[in-house]
């Protein structure tokens, strides 16, 4: 059965090479990738929302997503919102962690200072990683809880990225307009291996699940499932 | 005045391929050919930056990429720049399979002799571009 990204946070970091602020914002965001919250996020290399594809360009929309910038030029922030959409949370390094010229070391190598800077930008990062998805942290038990029972945390892995990856999408019509829905090719696999007749019902239901992925504007619900209905429908019998 | 190379690492953050070419694109500019190269950031070109595109229209640039998508040499020639090279440090780790990088936020030994290995190629690019501008 295929299966649906979990849901999690985007981090996109501007990475910048000339500046010791750059390379802070690279490896807080590692940090949080590979041992803070690496069950809860994914990234994706900036520039590629300019030489990817349409899947590449739809991060922003799939997953909420925070900025991580090392100068007030705001790279990240601003090159997400333009090629994809506009992240949710923004940190700026020498916002967070100010320092005159040299003093976090060079790009290349950071000192003491930039290690520190390191560390509290990754803490902000993941506190924001926290409330986007709405866990609480126990820090006395190194658990934290997901609306449910504690899951305690995993052993630090390796960073991964979406590079290349895309997030399928298919583009229905609603209500006259074209619209591009995140996921829906897996849904709709998803839905016809596990039987799911289509009928009005499993369109409700495939509402509930396509809204994870997708913002539904208000009013349009009964639009949205009439569409995935039919789309559903069309589906299954050019599969059959 | 003779022009400088442009070195334009990728931004790979999830891949080791992109961190040795980070750290490649630094020997160069700082170790190996200071005064015949610039470093620019990427994530400026990705942003149109004004400054950064009259660089990148007045000098050959080589790019530096991590992966297979190239994301420094797509985006340098979308934004105008003329690629002189294109590198993919994958290729590189073929012509230098001993040297295995491990790690992203720090690189392993062979990772880092791999970014100096490729360093030297990208150092007598940078020496061919200065020749070909010297016999223009």
């Amino acid at each position: 059965m295929p299966e649906l990204p979990k849901r999690k946070v985007g981090l996109v970091s501007c990475s910048g090479e000339e500046m010791a602020e750059g390379t802070v914002t690279r490896l807080a965001t590692l940090k949080v990738l590979e041992s803070l919250r690496p069950d809860e996020t994914v990234t994706i290399c900036l520039p590629l929302f300019l030489a990817g594809g349409e899947g590449d360009r739809a991060f922003a929309r799939f997953y909420p997503t925070i900025a991580i910038d090392g100068c007030e030029k705001r790279c990240a922030a601003r090159g997400t919102e333009m090629y994809s959409s506009k992240p949710v949370a923004g940190i700026v390094v020498n916002e967070l962690c100010p320092a005159g010229a040299g003093e976090l070391g060079t790009a290349r190598r950071l000192n003491e200072a930039g290690m520190a800077a390191v560390n509290a930008v990754a803490a902000e990062i993941a506190r924001h990683v926290d409330r986007l998805l709405g866990t609480r942290r126990d820090r006395s038990r190194d658990e934290y809880t997901v609306g449910g029972p504690a899951v305690k945390e995993k052993v630090p892995g390796v960073a991964t990225c979406s590079c290349g990856s895309g997030i399928p999408v298919k583009v229905l019509e609603i209500d006259g307009r074209k619209v591009e829905i995140l996921a829906l090719p897996l849904i709709l696999e998803m839905f016809r291996q596990a039987a799911k007749p289509a009928v009005d019902a499993t369109a409700a239901e495939m509402l509930e699940t396509v809204r994870l992925y997708n913002r539904i504007p208000e009013g349009e619900e009964a639009l949205w499932k009439l569409a995935l209905g039919r789309e559903y429908a069309s589906y299954c019998a050019e599969v059959r | 005045m003779k022009r400088k190379a442009l070195i334009i690492p990728c931004s790979g953050i999830g891949k080791t391929y992109g961190s040795v070419a980070r750290e490649g694109a630094y020997i160069v500019t700082e170790d190996l050919r200071p005064k015949s190269t610039q470093l620019v950031p990427l994530a400026l070109v990705v942003l149109g930056d004004q400054e950064v595109q009259q660089t990148l229209a007045g000098s050959p640039a080589i790019a530096i990429d991590g992966c297979k998508l190239a994301c420094a040499a797509k985006v340098v020639a979308e934004s105008g720049g003329t690629v002189a090279h294109a590198l993919q440090v994958l290729d590189v780790y073929r012509r230098h399979r001993e040297l295995k990088p491990a790690g992203i936020a720090e690189l392993n030994a062979a990772g880092q002799q791999l970014a100096k290995a490729l360093a030297d190629e990208v150092s007598g690019l940078v020496d061919g571009i200065a020749a070909e501008e010297t016999s223009a």
